[in-house]
């Protein structure tokens, strides 16, 4: 099969709903970056859509109304740090990095290349917080520690790799006026460590994410790829 | 046309009110939109508790990723209607969650094959959608309808109309060709 009808046979698939779970994943990455294929899939969505609209709306009991405004009331609006969007506050995501964070991300942003050990071993001491990232369709998609010592430990829960010639990059927020620093990158989900730079030891409801980058990481030192997963941080009760 | 039944535009608007954290927004969008999302997931996970559940998560979904909706490119009520079928469809491809693989229980929990033709038939006359559909072979034209309608995976629609599975695959695969080819 030429790429060309392959191409058209995962958007087929896709809209169909007859993707594979993990390849719907991957797919949602690539449309997340491919201008040209979000809007092949996006025009051949509207077009079925007329299918969708011909569901006669049923009416919806008002506890639903109930859960549902319970759960907001607890549940952030992660800010994301999406530069595709305009920045909605002055002190968000876009903050400039500051020159010395700024250096200490590009230092870590090697990404690649660790040592077999360093993968596995991160600290004897448990992790300061925990966050559970998830992407689009609130499935867990990894697991993120965060030691004392500037170290976090990514555990993925599902497939996720980065197309070619891009990375995935992890993100933090330690707090407003620093803005995101990159915790590094890496081509593929797995479990590994990475030691990012020196900073305040990581808070509850800490902000981390997962965005997709060029190679070599965020060119600007912050996102600017699409964010793929994301969570706030808690701290284990242990 | 119902005082519940707002235009595009005012959902576009609301959505861009909830990105900025506006509650009040989230349940005027629930009010207008949440009946027809409930009817389009219940097409696909059957039960009306899993549907709203479906709802549900929907709407969190959507309160905590307005934000980055881009307004440039596309309507805010598909976005929600692919948050809402690709939330159904997973929960229905969740094994642990239900028996769903067992034809005979979604079968009894209503017919998934009149929903797929009903939806079908009620296509307005003159949509592209509808006259590219009527051109296709009936076998293409049901595996797609069952498939988008129901959410049946391949090998269900195998079953249901006594084909081979390679055979479904290739008149799913020939048919959106078709489709795609049709619909321009």
């Amino acid at each position: 099969m030429n790429s060309e009808a392959l191409r058209a046979q995962r958007i087929a698939d896709y809209i169909v709903g007859a993707m594979e779970e993990h390849d719907v994943a991957q797919f949602e990455a690539e449309l997340a970056t491919d201008r040209h294929l979000a809007d092949d899939v996006r025009e051949l969505e509207r077009k079925f859509s007329a299918l969708d609209d011909t569901a006669k709306a049923e009416a919806v009991p008002d506890r639903l109304w109930q859960s549902i405004s319970e759960r907001v009331q607890t549940t952030e609006q992660p800010k994301a740090a999406n530069s595709n969007t305009p920045p909605r506050t002055k002190a968000g995501w876009t903050t400039t990095l500051r020159p010395a964070a700024m250096a200490a991300s590009l230092v870590i942003a090697v990404g690649l290349g660790f040592a077999g050990g360093m993968l596995t071993q991160p600290d004897e001491e448990p992790p300061v917080v925990i966050a559970v990232l998830s992407g689009d369709d609130m499935r867990p998609g990894a697991i993120v520690e965060a030691f004392a010592n500037d170290s976090v430990r990514i555990v993925p829960l599902e497939a996720l790799s980065a197309p070619q010639g891009q990375v995935l990059e992890v993100w933090t927020l330690p707090d407003e006026e620093t803005g995101p620093v990159s915790l590094g990158t890496f081509a593929e989900a797995r479990e590994l460590v990475l030691t990012g730079p020196s900073l305040p030891a990581p808070q509850p409801d800490q902000l981390y994410e997962i965005t997709l980058e060029p190679e070599g990481g965020s060119p600007t030192g912050r996102p600017t790829g699409p964010v793929l997963l994301l969570g706030n941080a808690r701290v284990p009760q242990v | 046309m119902t005082i519940q039944d707002i235009s595009e535009d005012a959902t576009d608007h609301l959505l861009a009110q909830i990105s900025n954290g506006d509650r009040d927004a989230l349940e005027a969008l629930f009010r207008a939109e949440a009946g027809r999302m409930v009817a389009i997931a219940r097409r696909i996970v059957r039960r009306s508790d899993l549907a709203e559940e479906v709802v549900q998560e929907a709407f969190v979904l959507i309160w905590q990723r307005a934000s980055q909706f881009d307004s440039g490119r596309g309507r805010a009520r598909a976005w929600m209607t692919r948050i809402v079928r690709n939330r159904a469809l997973n929960l229905i491809r969740d094994g642990s969650r239900m028996d769903f693989h067992d034809g005979a229980t979604l079968e009894a929990i209503g017919d998934r094959e009149q929903d797929a033709s009903h939806a079908y038939a009620a296509l307005p006359e003159r949509h592209a959608l509808k006259v590219c559909l009527d051109q296709l072979e009936t076998g293409k034209r049901r595996s797609i309808l069952l498939c988008y309608v129901t959410g049946m995976s391949h090998g269900e629609v195998a079953e249901k109309l006594g084909a081979p599975l390679g055979t479904i695959k290739a008149w799913i695969r020939r048919g959106m060709a078709s489709l795609r080819e049709c619909l321009g």
